[in-house]
């Protein structure tokens, strides 16, 4: 055949196979084996249980998550107020005790918990603002932490250093809680709810 | 099937396709984008616990809360100063020196980190412990003192009512040296006036509550005593935007505050206590005066020593003599002066000068003197005398040293008194001896002066000396021996009263943070240098540390740890009421009897009299010299303008270092082409030297000079030239201040104060040259 000849001769409809099978290829490659190059887990210092430690407090999550005298969140307690009730000998017997007293408590360090809702420092966010005169619940945003018995998995985003939490952990952004945490998940709830969504609400 | 190209396209656009159908695209450029923001543009300190802390700023008054950050892994780090809103007088506010302070702090670089001693062979401060650099300071001083020189050593410090100053007071006075000088200010200058009028030297003026306020050169808004303060009075002044205080400013620029003011009576440079004799003068004339108070005052009228005050007044002082000396108009001088006797709550206030400057006797004299014509003395608003502040003193009082003392002054001054200048002349002329060794603490004379080259010499030519400062800063570069001193914020210390302040006001601050743990308070530096030194010296100081001599200082101000929470006390209020005059008559004198007698004693006739005024530099002859009058100001120097300094609060008070935020903060008709100082000259000055906007220019008076760019500003007098402070800079451990612009206090020829003798910088001769 000339060149024109194999051009003007019939091609196969199983040629558009290709094109599907190239399309379904690389498609799957975005879906799933984007977050698996781009996401890597971190273990948290040690196992903490929210449940047990529930148990063992009377003011429930504000025990150790409390606001201050001039408003601010307490975040996550420094090492001060786990010695409010451990001290260098352990008050039980499980490991990860161990581990804490013996390489936090005893060398007077603060564990360097990994936080699943860090924010960028430009973002202001005020707890008082939506846990107290907006009254969401602790979990609406962040998980059932307090019934957990030990920490959820910390994965981070290799690119940007971020936990996988503020995007999502489905890489289409659907589903939670805990609640996603980009800024159009924070914009859409203020717009939904009638609060001021405007740029210096956030970014001061 | 055909396995050719086209089917490879076909799976390559297909596999486009499908990568673009899924979230890679853009989560990928989502990512990309935060990781930019990631790059470190901006440090930002670690998160963790809040904390706030109090202090009082011991340069500027302010009280400020500080906030703390303990972060997990840098410890506790000041991030922010923000103001006190309980002070009683800075209710929240601060001045850029309050919140640039951490700057300073933090500023590795510039900080002495550890004690540091010379070394001549390689050229350089090399580092050293503690103990070595105290072996090497306490040998020196006990060499010198075991061969009977002790009143070789001189030292110099910042304030004379810290409680450093007088832990450095008693080492010196045990030591054997009569030979200490503190900056000169303003606040003893205002004392003298009070003393020899009205025998009180506690005054302040309740700016608070008046309504009418005349302020004679002294850069009211912009550096006056306790910054925030009176700019808080200022707002009272202009609440809901209407003016229920009146401002009138008299000085001889359109300054911040001159602009601000209601009224500017523009006045020939230092001829402002024309201007208050002149008020005074119309308003005795016109009967608009406190005729019960003064009336009966000694001096008001002819005494045995001469014509009185209301004689002088009306020979010298009406307004169109006024006019003729001062430039500002007989019909505003009249008006003024009739609506200041008129208003209900009216005080005429007088400060330092510009750059800081202690300002003059006789000026402040003539304010007085305005003020108790207005009978506004112990009144809402007016003149008020505060209680002293109940501090106890560190120990019993030390004999005076019966050593001869070096500064060029000695035994021709009337009031005693000791300045760095009189000092630095002295060392020079090597005479009656020679400096063994010089102690600088917590200041910077090698910049701030007063009449900085000079002081420089000094401090080059000084064999041994030794700087406890925070910073290595013009000074401490030229020391063989530097103690690292922690700044306010990281160290125990005081404060006294500001500066006119109504009330007594107490400041002490104690360590926030500790980024350098070799860096002591400055009272423990020479503590420990008294400890070393052991006999007579570290008897007089049994103190452990500053804190503990604070304790002892402040034992009377209520529980210490209290207070060193909250950092100051105050005065509820202004101790209203007329005071009892303390005066040797035991009224008001408008001649003043307390200076007479200070004369008597050292003068055997009136011959002899008139020669130490003239020596003392008073060119008023007769009683007037003992009265408030016109000094016209000795400029001294050669040169066809007369330089005096533009106040800013952006820049620093003399001794604090200019913190990089403030540099930011100056604009270009300050400082313009990065590092080019800009002056200012009236444009009809400027077209007789042919000089156009921005060209560049020396400024050169016998005391130094310095280059600057031209700004053409109508609102500066004919025949002036204004440069800015706090520039100039020559540290090279500051990059951000290093040679940037030049320093005023070179140019500026300090003189003798008439009688006073105290040093006053603020107009010089100077000659401009194109460059």
């Amino acid at each position: 055949m000339t060149t024109h000849e194999q051009g003007q001769a019939k091609r196969s409809p199983a040629d558009w196979l290709l094109f599907v099978v190239g399309f379904v290829l690389f498609s799957a490659l975005g879906f799933w084996g984007t977050p698996a190059l781009l996401y890597a887990e971190k273990p948290q210092p040690f196992q903490f249980s929210h449940k047990l430690h529930m148990e063992q407090v009377s003011d429930g999550c504000k025990s150790c998550h409390y606001f201050q005298e001039d408003g601010s969140f307490s975040g996550i307690p420094a090492l001060e107020k786990c010695k409010d009730c451990h001290s260098d000998t352990p008050n039980g017997d499980t490991p990860q005790e161990k581990v804490f007293v013996e390489q936090y408590l005893n060398q007077n360090r603060d564990v360097p918990w990994l936080v699943y809702s860090r924010q960028p420092d430009c973002v202001f966010f005020s707890h008082a603002a939506h846990a107290e005169n907006a009254g969401l619940e602790c979990a609406q945003c962040h998980g059932e932490h307090g019934d957990s018995t030990s920490l959820r998995r910390y994965e981070y985003n290799r690119l940007t250093g971020y936990s996988r939490d503020i995007w999502g952990w489905n890489i289409l952004g659907l589903g939670g809680p805990p609640k996603r945490m980009k800024m159009d998940d924070c914009a859409n709830c203020h717009r939904d709810n009638g609060v001021r969504d405007a740029c210096f609400v956030c970014h001061k | 099937m055909n396995w050719d190209r086209r089917a490879f396209v076909k799976f390559a656009v297909g596999a486009v396709v499908g990568i673009h159908a899924s979230p890679l695209v853009p989560k990928l450029m989502d990512d990309s984008a935060i990781w930019t923001q990631n790059w470190n543009w901006v440090p930002t300190p670690e998160k963790g616990a809040l904390a706030f802390a109090n202090s009082v700023n011991p340069e500027t008054g302010t009280g400020v809360r500080a906030r703390l950050i303990k972060g997990r892994l840098q410890g506790e780090r000041l991030i922010r100063i923000e103001g006190d809103d309980q002070h009683p007088a800075s209710r929240g506010g601060v001045v850029p020196a309050d919140a640039a302070a951490p700057q300073n702090m933090y500023y590795g670089d510039f900080r002495v980190q550890t004690p540091l001693i010379w070394d001549p062979l390689s050229g350089i401060h090399q580092a050293a412990t503690w103990d070595q650099a105290l072996d090497l300071v306490a040998g020196k001083l006990a060499e010198l003192y075991k061969a009977g020189k002790s009143q070789t050593v001189a030292a110099i410090g910042a304030d004379a009512e810290s409680v450093s100053g007088e832990i450095l007071a008693r080492f010196m006075a045990a030591y054997g040296s009569p030979n200490l000088a503190f900056m000169p200010s303003a606040k003893q200058t205002l004392a003298l006036a009070g003393w020899a009028m009205l025998g009180e030297r506690n005054l302040g003026f309740d700016l608070d509550h008046a309504k009418y306020v005349v302020s004679f050169g002294t850069p009211l808004l912009e550096g006056f005593g306790a910054p925030v303060a009176v700019r808080k009075a200022f707002a009272n002044w202009r609440q809901d935007y209407q003016r229920t205080g009146t401002l009138v400013q008299v000085e001889s620029r359109a300054s911040v505050t001159a602009s601000q003011a209601d009224v500017w009576l523009a006045c020939k440079p230092g001829a402002e206590s024309a201007v208050a004799l002149g008020m005074c003068q119309v308003m005795v004339s016109q009967g608009l005066y406190d005729k019960g108070l003064v009336d009966g005052a000694l001096g008001f009228g002819e005494t045995d020593k001469g014509k009185g005050f209301k004689a002088l007044l009306d020979a010298q002082y009406t307004p169109a003599q006024v006019e003729a000396l001062s430039g500002v108009p007989a019909k505003k001088l009249v008006e003024t002066a009739v609506a200041f006797a008129k208003a209900a709550k009216a005080v005429a206030v007088c400060g330092p000068g510009n750059a800081g400057e202690p300002g003059r006797l006789f000026d402040f004299m003539a304010v007085l003197a305005l003020n108790c014509l207005k009978g506004n003395l112990g009144k809402e608003g007016g003149l008020v005398v505060r209680q002293p502040l109940p501090l106890k003193p560190l120990g019993e009082a030390l004999a005076p040293v019966a050593k001869p003392r070096l500064d060029a002054l000695a035994g021709k001054r009337l009031i005693d008194g000791y300045d760095p200048l009189s000092l630095a002349k002295a060392a020079l002329a090597g005479a009656p001896y020679k400096l063994g060794a010089l102690l600088v603490v917590n200041c910077n004379p090698a910049y701030s002066g007063p009449q900085a080259s000079l002081m420089a010499q000094m401090i080059k030519a000084a064999p041994f000396v030794v700087a406890v400062s925070p910073y290595l800063d013009e000074t401490a570069k030229m020391a063989q021996v530097i103690l690292p001193a922690g700044t306010w914020l990281e160290s125990w210390g005081d404060s006294l009263t500001p500066y006119g302040s109504p009330v007594g006001l107490y400041g002490l601050h104690r360590p926030l943070v500790n980024p350098y743990p070799q860096a002591k308070s400055a009272g423990d530096a020479i503590l420990a240098l008294a400890a070393k030194l052991g006999g007579p010296v570290a008897q007089a100081l049994p103190l452990a540390s500053t804190e503990e001599a604070l304790k002892v200082r402040a034992s009377g101000l209520g529980d210490f740890d209290k207070l060193s929470q909250q950092s100051w006390w105050a005065q509820a209020k202004p101790a209203y009421g007329a005071p009892a005059m303390k005066t040797p008559s035991g009224k008001l004198e408008f001649f003043s009897m307390g200076l007479h007698n200070l004369l008597t004693a050292k003068a055997s006739d009136g011959a002899a009299m008139d020669k130490m005024l003239k020596a003392l530099g008073v060119t008023a002859s007769g009683s007037a010299a003992l009265m408030p009058h016109y000094e016209p100001v000795a400029t001294g120097g050669h040169g066809k303008l007369v330089l005096a300094a533009s106040a800013s609060l952006r820049a620093s008070a003399a001794s604090q270092t200019t913190a990089p935020y403030q540099i930011k903060v100056l604009d270009n008709t300050v400082l313009s082409h990065t590092k080019d100082m800009v002056v200012e000259i009236n444009p009809a000055t400027a077209a007789e030297l042919h000089l156009a906007e921005d060209d560049r220019v020396r400024v050169d008076s016998a005391a130094g000079g310095a280059e600057a760019r031209v700004h053409l500003f109508a609102g500066v007098a004919p025949g002036m030239i204004y440069m800015p402070v706090g520039l100039g800079h020559f540290a090279p451990a500051n990059a951000f201040t290093f040679e940037r612009g030049g320093n005023y206090n070179r140019v500026a020829e300090a003189t003798a104060d008439p009688l006073s003798g105290t040093p006053v910088w603020s107009l010089t001769q100077v000659a401009v040259t194109k460059l």
